[in-house]
């Protein structure tokens, strides 16, 4: 400084504050060593020069003199030539005789890098707060389709009011498997600009942005759609980069150089260097991941950029699966619609059809309740007409009763044919296997009375239109009366042999044979209406083999023994 | 002369197979209910029963059963309104099943044929 001669040796280019002395012109007086440092330039070019040449707003720096016109001019920030970020302290000098005025102004130039980069980080971190407000109302707001949440998370993701990044990917979990669904973002730069461009000049508001999706971007990107649906991750593999970060619920970046299993692969089929994964994870379970990079402009992807990204993520997961559940239950709502429309139609029917078979049973019941009253009346109309006289005018009126009650009972037999259900009660039954089963129930019979049962069944798969239940009656009608013939111990043989054109069924017994009397009793039909009576007779099973179309034979065997068999008919179209 | 017992819960019926039956040349006794046909087949041994088979008390089925149980065979005509127990084999153990009607030609010729193989057997 002019005048006071300093210490010996000391000047103020020792002095490291930046430090500068301006006359009311703004000319430099004098600076210390550390504003000439600042400003990058020697003293003897500092001094003399104007100081708001060295700022890249000169005007700026004027008006932070001019402040308020008061003793201390204002404070502010300023860029320098050099780049440095500044904060500039300026108090006015005194004048030369002491008193406050025109004196010029003292300026203490003080670094303001630190701070300034804090500021810019709050400012952006409160613009990227009240988006991702705007993006929840975006995806929970509407009634959105997956589709269309998809399409929001991206262009959020990638919008100038977004998350900024240049390229975002989506992909889902689906049966175990991490699939590419969606992505948005431009091929190349050039795409690039075009978008942004239009977009910008549209300035939409972020909301409005969702909304013109389909128009504008969807046809330029066919190319990023193309390359994440080839993308397909199987969840077991834990140790893939994508799957990792679904285990680890965290957003991380995976750098160019990473080697973690799957990074290059995920390089080079998006064609990027470094990139972004974060996951998306509801309670139920991992949803899928959203993928982002800045491929086109290199960006580096910063620290607030996946801080975002995260939040991001979570709530895409949340209206992800928000979407999935509203499907699904409208899915649910309409089956159980259906169902219950179903129900209500079966219902209708089986109603329906009961109706009819009370209908039919009642019309049985009155019909044949009708026949009695008939044959009573037509019964004595027909004697009548017998015994009036020929000339007699009655005769005529008898006749003509006798010949209606003929009319009526024709009805109610056709009435009765036409209700009555057909007959389903023979079926093709194999009869090996038929009388296997009903000598195996006797077996614990047998045994009690020591009779030694032995079954001998050769005719194969045979079958035959039989009534289970009535043959099943003959041959245990056959076995009680070989059990009740023999006084001791014996042996009771059932065989079945295929004959030409039918089954033979025996049941031969080594007990005392029967003699001739014994037949007319075992003929005298006694009947229990109990399933383990005491038989049916001869008669019985005769007609019942009878009435299958076979013929029954009972005789005495020459070793001794009683021996009855019978044969049922094969099919017609199997009799060859 | 052939002995017929009839046995049907409706009077009019009664009336009207009595007359028919003597008319045809049979001795007739007919009967109200099944306990009252036991009682007229143990002491009469008609040579034919004929039974209805929807009854008060106990049915025709089980009528049947008594009767065959009895030493003496007697020959058996179910004549009912019902054609549904032609189905029950419960039934075959009749000679005959028949179904009631205003003509009562059906009802006489089975009883006749009866009968015939009855006097044919015995000769």
């Amino acid at each position: 400084m002019s005048g006071a001669e300093p210490v010996a040796g000391w000047s103020w280019e020792q002095v490291r504050q930046a430090l500068v002395v301006v006359d009311q012109q703004s000319i430099v007086v004098s600076a210390t060593g550390g504003a000439t440092a600042l400003f990058g330039c020697h003293e003897n070019a500092l001094v003399g020069s104007s100081l708001a040449q060295q700022f890249t707003d000169p005007d700026g720096f004027q008006a932070l003199l001019a402040g308020d016109g008061q003793d201390q001019g204002a404070g502010g920030q300023l860029q320098t030539l050099t780049g440095a970020m500044v904060r500039l302290d300026c108090l006015r000098c005194l004048s030369a005789d002491g008193a406050a005025g025109d004196g010029g102004f003292s300026i203490l130039l003080t670094p303001a890098g630190g701070r300034r980069q804090e500021d810019q980080w709050r400012e952006t971190r409160m613009a990227k707060l009240s988006l991702l407000n705007q993006v929840s109302d975006a995806l929970y707001g509407a009634d959105l389709d997956l589709e269309q949440i998809l399409q929001a998370i991206l262009v959020c993701m990638t919008a100038d009011q977004g998350l900024r990044f240049n390229r975002a990917f989506v992909l889902l979990v689906e049966d175990g498997v991490l699939r590419g669904k969606m992505a948005i973002g431009p091929n190349n730069a050039d795409e690039a600009a075009e978008i942004w461009r239009e977009l910008a000049g549209q300035s939409a508001e972020l909301l409005e942005m969702v909304a013109q999706y389909d128009q504008t971007i969807r046809e330029t990107d066919v190319a990023v759609n193309q390359m994440v649906t080839a993308i397909e991750v199987d969840m077991t593999r834990t140790d893939h980069t994508l799957i990792k970060t679904l285990t680890e619920a965290h957003v991380r970046r995976v750098s160019p150089e990473s080697e973690e299993a799957g990074a290059a692969e995920l390089r080079a089929q998006l064609n990027c260097r470094e990139f972004a994964v974060a996951p998306m994870i509801t309670r139920r379970g991992p949803v899928g991941v959203i993928v982002a990079d800045n491929a086109i402009s290199n960006t580096p992807i910063s620290d607030l950029d996946l801080e975002f990204l995260q939040m991001f993520a979570n709530q895409s997961a949340g209206a992800i699966e928000n979407s999935r559940l509203y499907a699904e239950l409208a899915q649910r709502l309409q089956d159980l619609s259906l169902a219950h429309e179903k129900q209500r139609e079966d219902q209708e029917t089986l109603l329906k059809m009961e109706r009819l078979s009370v209908m039919g049973e009642t019309s049985a019941i009155v019909a044949h309740e009708l026949r009695n009253p008939l044959v009573a009346i037509g019964g004595f109309a027909r004697s009548l007409t017998r015994n009036i006289a020929a000339d007699d005018p009655n005769l005529a009126a008898a006749k003509i009763i006798a010949e209606e009650v003929v009319r009526m009972e024709r009805i109610i037999h056709d009435l009765l044919d036409f209700i009555r259900p057909p007959k389903l009660l023979r079926q093709l039954t194999v009869v090996d296997e038929w009388i296997d089963h009903v000598a195996e129930t006797w077996r614990l019979r047998a045994e009690e009375s020591e009779v030694e049962l032995v079954l001998d069944l050769q005719a194969g798969a045979a079958e035959v239109e039989m009534h289970p239940g009535e043959i099943q009656q003959v041959v245990q009608n056959f076995l009680l009366n070989a059990m009740q013939a023999m006084t001791g111990p014996g042996t009771v043989e059932v065989r079945t042999r295929l004959v030409d054109g039918g089954v033979r069924v025996i049941v031969a017994d080594d007990g005392p044979g029967f003699d001739p009397e014994l037949v007319e009793k075992l003929k005298a039909p006694f009947f229990s209406t109990k399933p383990t009576g005491s038989g049916l007779g001869l008669t019985i099973c005769a007609q019942i083999i009878k009435a299958h179309g076979g013929v029954l034979a009972a005789e005495n065997r020459a070793g001794g023994g009683a021996k009855f068999s019978f044969i049922l008919p094969l099919p017609k179209n199997a009799a060859n | 002369m052939s002995k017929i017992l009839i046995v049907d819960d409706e009077p009019n019926l009664r009336l009207l197979y009595e007359t028919e039956f003597q008319l045809a040349g049979y001795e007739t006794r007919t009967a109200a209910d099944a306990q009252a046909g036991l009682v007229i087949l143990d002491s009469w041994s008609p040579d034919l029963v004929i039974l209805d088979i929807r009854m008060s008390g106990m049915d025709g089925l089980e009528t049947l059963q008594q009767i065959l149980q009895r030493e003496r065979r007697v020959r058996v005509i179910f004549n009912t309104a019902f054609s549904s127990y032609r189905d029950n084999y419960l039934t075959w153990a009749a000679d005959a099943y028949v179904t009631k009607s205003a003509d009562v030609t059906e009802l006489l010729d089975k009883v006749s044929e009866l009968l015939q193989t009855e006097l044919t057997a015995k000769q």
